[in-house]
């Protein structure tokens, strides 16, 4: 694909583009209000969410809607703290994610690595192989995943919530183009000093794509721990949902309690919001680098 | 003494053929060590995506499976496909949807990225608050919205009403429901397509913008004559990407609207998801379904390779 990936930080510079000087303060007045203007409209949903998850049944409903609770209270979070497993779903969610991007990370890399700086037979054709099944969309492939799975006994498993995850090719994609990028004279130096293959990649390699393999990390992170289609049709039992799952099970299960609802979508997304926070960066790169797949 | 350093060296040169022999030998050796970095990838490239794109292409000329055994029925799902209306239905929908979102979530993007390009100062906590939608699940998002869209309390209706809209439906109203589901998704997507359209902004060359600005031409015609066509990969990778990620639309879907008001917002992968685990055990007709989002999706992928390659 003829796309540059950025990496870097993406730094705030102007570019040659400055307007005329006469009518630059009302220029930079429009650009502001727009940004203000869908700043407001990105984060109006949450704020609503956030005061809704404070009310009391009776302030939920009341006419017309209060935009700060009178009197806020933490009901809603400590009934779905104590009716529903939701620590339970969180870990779920918390171990599937994990296990999916520590195991992918480990090998994409060699993967990336081999198809990056190795020439053996049939390189160009595996290649060709892995680029084309970028376009195969994971619903086209649900139905007989399921089965296979479903065979293996591995429903309501870990596992089987794992396994079918590890097998998107997109990192592998994105740790070629990375390592492609890197110079070969340390891989050269090591191996005239007598280093392995495994040694050469472990060594060298490794230490020199960290900043690759963070960015593949947030990304499989962030899309393990959004996915709701595969873990909908292999949880059937409540205790082995994911989050997602869970939260929308809230909605599901029976008449709509909007407390506890705001509740569950408030702290669903806590957890990533918190990782946002400290390495936001990578989360921008990673999504930008791995928009190839979902 | 001097005369003896040369002799080792003529012991060490090797025959042409002994060069080849230990060549080949060297490269057999590499091309074993290749194959086995790529093999933990392979095992599970080939078991969960290679094998199930194979079983799925069985699957739609068989029936049952799921509690009955499965029983070959030739092309009888490929028919149930083409004739079923609900097929053609949900594939009008997801057209249709796609055509909503991804021109809106585009201009939207391209306009915040320009903006952010331009703010001397803040750009950095905008590009946090742009992405926060962004990062939330789709689960959670389309719960937020419940409450955004809610009739009675949502406040979308209570802003609206400040200027004197009457409440609507927005899930209720068949032909409301699919603005509003393709208002979500670009509510959430379009801080992703303002970052990556920004981060090719910043990547164009500033020589030219002055080279431009020097030969008098304006801010319109700078950016319909320099950004527009430098972007052109950008929009290109863009397209692909949201075309894949857009058909398939299942789940905000499935948690507000299920498919309704009568089915006005039933999608390809909400029907296979319905047809595979609601309805009775139709594997076969799922499956073809399913080859059909495949070979829809392949399809449309090469046709917009092929067009926007060309246009470069």
């Amino acid at each position: 694909m003829a796309v540059q990936i950025e990496f870097a930080e993406l730094s705030p510079t102007l570019s040659g583009q400055t307007p005329p000087r006469r009518g630059r303060s009302l220029y930079l007045f429009a650009v502001y209000g727009i940004l203000l203007l869908a700043v407001a409209v990105s984060m109006l949903p949450f704020l609503y969410v956030i005061s809704s998850s404070l009310k009391d049944s009776v302030a939920l409903f009341s006419y017309p809607p209060e935009w700060f609770p009178a009197q806020p209270t933490l009901d809603n979070y400590r009934s779905l703290l104590t009716d529903y497993p939701f620590l339970r779903w969180t870990l779920n969610s918390l171990i599937v994610a994990t296990s999916v991007t520590l195991i992918k990370i480990v090998i994409d890399s060699m993967a990336g690595y081999a198809f990056a700086k190795m020439s053996f037979p049939g390189k160009d054709p595996l290649f060709l192989v892995v680029l084309m099944t970028l376009m195969v969309p994971f619903a086209a492939t649900l139905i007989p995943l399921f089965i296979i799975v479903r065979d293996l006994k591995l429903t309501n498993t870990y596992l089987g919530l794992i396994l079918p995850a590890l097998a998107n090719p997109i990192g592998i994609f994105m740790m070629r183009q990375f390592i492609e990028s890197l110079p070969g004279d340390l891989e050269n130096a090591a191996r005239l000093d007598g280093c392995s293959d495994w040694q050469i990649f472990t060594r060298v390699i490794l230490p020199l794509m960290r900043p690759g393999l963070v960015v593949l990390g947030v990304f499989l992170f962030m899309n393990q721990w959004t996915s709701y289609l595969w873990p909908l049709v292999i949880g059937t039992k409540q205790e082995m949902f994911t989050l997602t799952v869970g939260v929308q099970s809230l909605r599901a299960l029976f008449s709509v309690d909007w407390g506890v609802l705001s509740a569950g979508a408030v702290l669903s997304m806590l957890p990533l919001v918190l990782v946002f926070i400290f390495l936001q960066r990578y989360f921008i790169a990673g999504s930008i680098a791995g928009a190839l797949k979902e | 003494m001097g005369d003896a350093a040369p002799a080792p060296i003529t012991q060490m040169r090797l025959t042409p053929a002994e060069h080849a022999r230990l060549r080949r030998q060297q490269s057999r050796r590499r091309a074993l060590v290749a194959y086995a970095f790529l093999l933990p990838n392979a095992i599970f490239f080939l078991a969960f995506l290679v094998f199930p794109i194979l079983f799925l292409l069985y699957l739609t000329f068989h029936n049952g499976g799921i509690i009955t055994p499965a029983e070959y029925v030739g092309l009888d799902n490929w028919r149930k496909a083409w004739t079923d209306p609900l097929v053609r239905t949900t594939i009008w929908n997801t057209v249709y949807y796609c055509l909503l979102a991804i021109p809106s979530v585009f201009i939207i993007g391209m306009i915040l990225a320009l903006c952010l390009q331009r703010v001397p100062h803040g750009s950095g906590p905008f590009r946090s608050l742009f992405y926060l939608p962004t990062l939330t699940p789709m689960v959670t998002a389309a719960l937020i919205w419940l409450f955004v869209i809610q009739r009675d309390f949502g406040a979308l209706n209570i802003i609206l009403g400040w200027f004197g809209v009457p409440p609507q439906n927005w899930l209720g109203n068949t032909s409301l429901v699919m603005p509003t589901i393709a208002m979500l998704e670009v509510w959430r997507g379009v801080g992703f397509w303002t970052l990556l359209f920004l981060a090719a902004l910043l990547a164009l060359p500033p020589e030219l913008y002055q080279a431009a600005t020097i030969d008098g031409a304006n801010g319109w015609q700078q950016f319909r004559h320099i950004t527009l066509p430098l972007m052109r990969p950008t929009f290109f990778f863009a397209v692909v990407m949201a075309t894949i990620w857009n058909l398939q639309l299942f789940d905000s879907v499935s948690i507000l609207t299920d498919g309704g008001p009568s089915n006005a917002t039933a999608t390809v992968v909400w029907y296979i998801y319905k047809a595979m685990f609601q309805f009775n055990d139709k594997t076969g007709f799922a499956a073809a379904l399913s080859f059909v989002l495949l070979l829809f999706i392949l399809f449309l992928t090469l046709i917009e390779i092929r067009l926007l390659r060309r246009r470069t």
